[in-house]
């Protein structure tokens, strides 16, 4: 039996979904994802980019085939166990989804908070993480008093600060100029060295063609690529930081929680503690 | 209102303004009906108290005034030697004359009408004596004599009593019921209301349970701010009510002065109502919950 750094991140067998009585808007889709890879999602609009992606981050159930997230069948995962599977899923919705009667503090530190993290370290990570992506002086601001870019890195820092192991994105650069995309793409690059899955659905052709990753395709519903070559080796993986540092990256550009000490993965392993209610 | 952390805005619901006012309404019906089953328990055990061990024994008259003296004495000798008799008292014919006023009128003198004479007889408490005993006593030496332990009519009497305290029992259950539907309802508006928030709360793992709590923690905030108002409302009330009875023939009016066991429970129901609000909100979002994904 393979073990879970061994087995596909995410795996779909023959899977078919459809709203209601509708025609069936993903067909026969079948691939897996390995551990560390980087892919693009790429299709037109109502390919089934949206649905295919919510169907990983279980907002939907498939309507027929086998739907695996880091080694448990969704189908045969009792209900109270897919918390768990969730919170080592990060997911930057295309409409960020952020809550807006929350502070955009507040809003990272809800993946913490319900995984029941200390509200010390929240309030040291989350800062970290504010400051990193530029937004430390809005860290009190309600989501509607910032400008769109300002409210992407919120919903990024949301989906990245609980570290998880597979991280989506729907459209993340959607509503950015070039320069931002690039700077985001980058921000899941140095992600994906440290050993997260990412998978992001972009209409951005460009952005796919220069930084070369893997890609899956989807056109009326059919999976038409699986190129899921962009797997790291376990070398690559190991020299994370290393990595980083050979980029020439400076300080400030390299995420905060990538040099947490003492922060265990099972720390913010989901179910380790109970919630906080403060 | 307790002000708690809550990643859902439901402190900004109007509902929020609503709710306590109906828990407040309804602790206050609560309160009062409870009072009046506590009032009904004790007239009742007040009643059966004062005739329980009471017996009336009539002398029917006759035209002779000396053979009812006699005969009165008899009955009297009898009842001094019996051991289970505690005390007896002859009453007077004025007495009598005040009693029947309401029903023949005033100034009716003994002469014009043939009373019988009643003596009242209290039995020891362990005796198991009673009236049919002390009736077959009594008739082997005169026939005219009746004995009456008001029991039929002290039966008809907790019988009817016992009936409203069940019919005030109902009508707590009920209010409790409306309540608790009360909640129900709002809590499922309030999930309706918030149901992208908590959607996204699920997404990025939050269990049903952390969800659950802020709800029920909200309908505790709630249901305790509507349990204190409602108290605050029922004790004044019942506080005239008691001052009303005190004004009145405490004949007529049954005694509604509670013990420190009857105030710590009418004290204590607010909070039993916030306790089954939480309770009621935490149950209604699991279920609701368990639909979804």
């Amino acid at each position: 039996m393979k073990s879970e750094q061994e087995s596909p991140i995410v795996e779909f067998k023959n899977v078919g979904l459809r709203y209601g009585l509708g025609p069936e808007v993903l067909q026969d889709v079948t691939f897996s994802l390995a551990p560390g890879s980087f892919h693009f999602l790429l299709g037109q609009s109502g390919a089934g980019k949206s649905s295919l992606l919510k169907l990983i981050y279980l907002a939907l159930r498939p309507s027929r085939g086998l739907i695996s997230l880091f080694g448990n069948d969704i189908a045969t995962t009792p209900r109270d166990k897919l918390p768990a599977v969730r919170r080592r899923v990060g997911v930057v919705f295309q409409e960020y989804r952020l809550l807006n009667h929350l502070s955009s503090f507040d809003n990272v530190a809800l993946p913490l908070r319900v995984a029941g993290v200390r509200k010390n370290e929240i309030e040291k990570y989350v800062t970290e993480l504010m400051s990193w992506v530029g937004l430390k002086d809005h860290m009190r601001a309600r989501p509607p008093t910032l400008s769109g870019g300002q409210q992407q890195r919120v919903a990024i820092a949301r989906a990245v600060i609980s570290r998880p192991r597979l991280l989506l994105a729907d459209e993340p650069t959607g509503n950015v100029d070039d320069a931002m995309a690039f700077r985001l793409v980058h921000l899941f690059e140095e992600l994906n060295k440290l050993g997260t899955t990412i998978v992001i659905a972009t209409h951005n052709k460009v952005l796919v063609d220069r930084l070369g990753h893997g890609s899956l395709s989807l056109a009326n519903g059919i999976l038409t690529t699986s190129a899921a070559k962009a797997v790291l080796t376990s070398k690559e993986k190991s020299e994370g930081n290393e990595g980083l540092k050979k980029d020439g990256l400076k300080k400030s550009e390299i995420p905060p929680f990538t040099t947490r000490k003492g922060d265990s993965d099972k720390k913010l392993e989901p179910d380790s503690g109970q919630p906080e209610n403060a | 209102m307790i002000w708690l952390r809550s990643d859902l805005p439901l402190s900004k619901d109007r509902i929020n303004y609503f709710l306590p006012w109906l828990v407040a309404f309804m602790v206050f019906l609560l309160v009062m009906a409870l009072a009046f089953i506590f009032v009904l328990n004790a007239t009742a055990s007040k009643w059966d108290r004062g005739v329980r061990g009471s017996l009336t024994v009539q002398i029917i008259s006759t035209d002779d005034k000396v053979e009812d003296e006699k005969r009165l004495r008899n009955v009297l000798t009898l009842l001094a030697t019996s051991p289970e008799v505690k005390r007896y008292e002859v009453m007077e014919d004025g007495r009598l004359i005040r009693l029947l006023e309401p029903w023949i009128g005033e100034g009716i003198s003994n002469q014009e009408l043939p009373l019988p004479n009643l003596v009242d007889v209290e039995l020891k408490s362990s005796s198991d004596f009673n009236a049919q005993k002390l009736l077959k006593r009594l008739s082997l030496k005169d026939n005219g004599i009746a004995v009456d332990d008001h029991q039929v009519w002290l039966t008809h009497l907790v019988r009817l009593i016992e009936t409203i305290e069940v019919v005030a029992l109902l009508v707590l259950i009920l209010i409790l019921f409306a309540t608790i539907g009360t909640i129900v309802f709002t809590t499922r508006t309030a999930l309706a209301i918030h149901r992208d928030t908590i959607e996204v709360l699920h997404l990025i793992g939050a269990q049903d349970t952390y969800i659950a709590r802020q709800f029920a923690r909200r309908a505790l905030g709630l249901g305790l701010s509507g349990g204190i108002i409602g108290i605050s409302l029922a004790i004044p009330t019942l506080w005239m009510l008691w001052q009303l009875t005190h004004s009145l023939d405490e004949y007529l009016l049954p005694d509604i002065s509670f013990g420190l066991f009857h105030w710590l429970l009418l004290a204590i129901l607010p909070f039993g109502v916030s306790v089954i609000s939480m309770l009621t909100a935490k149950i209604t979002v699991m279920r609701a919950l368990e639909r979804t994904l």
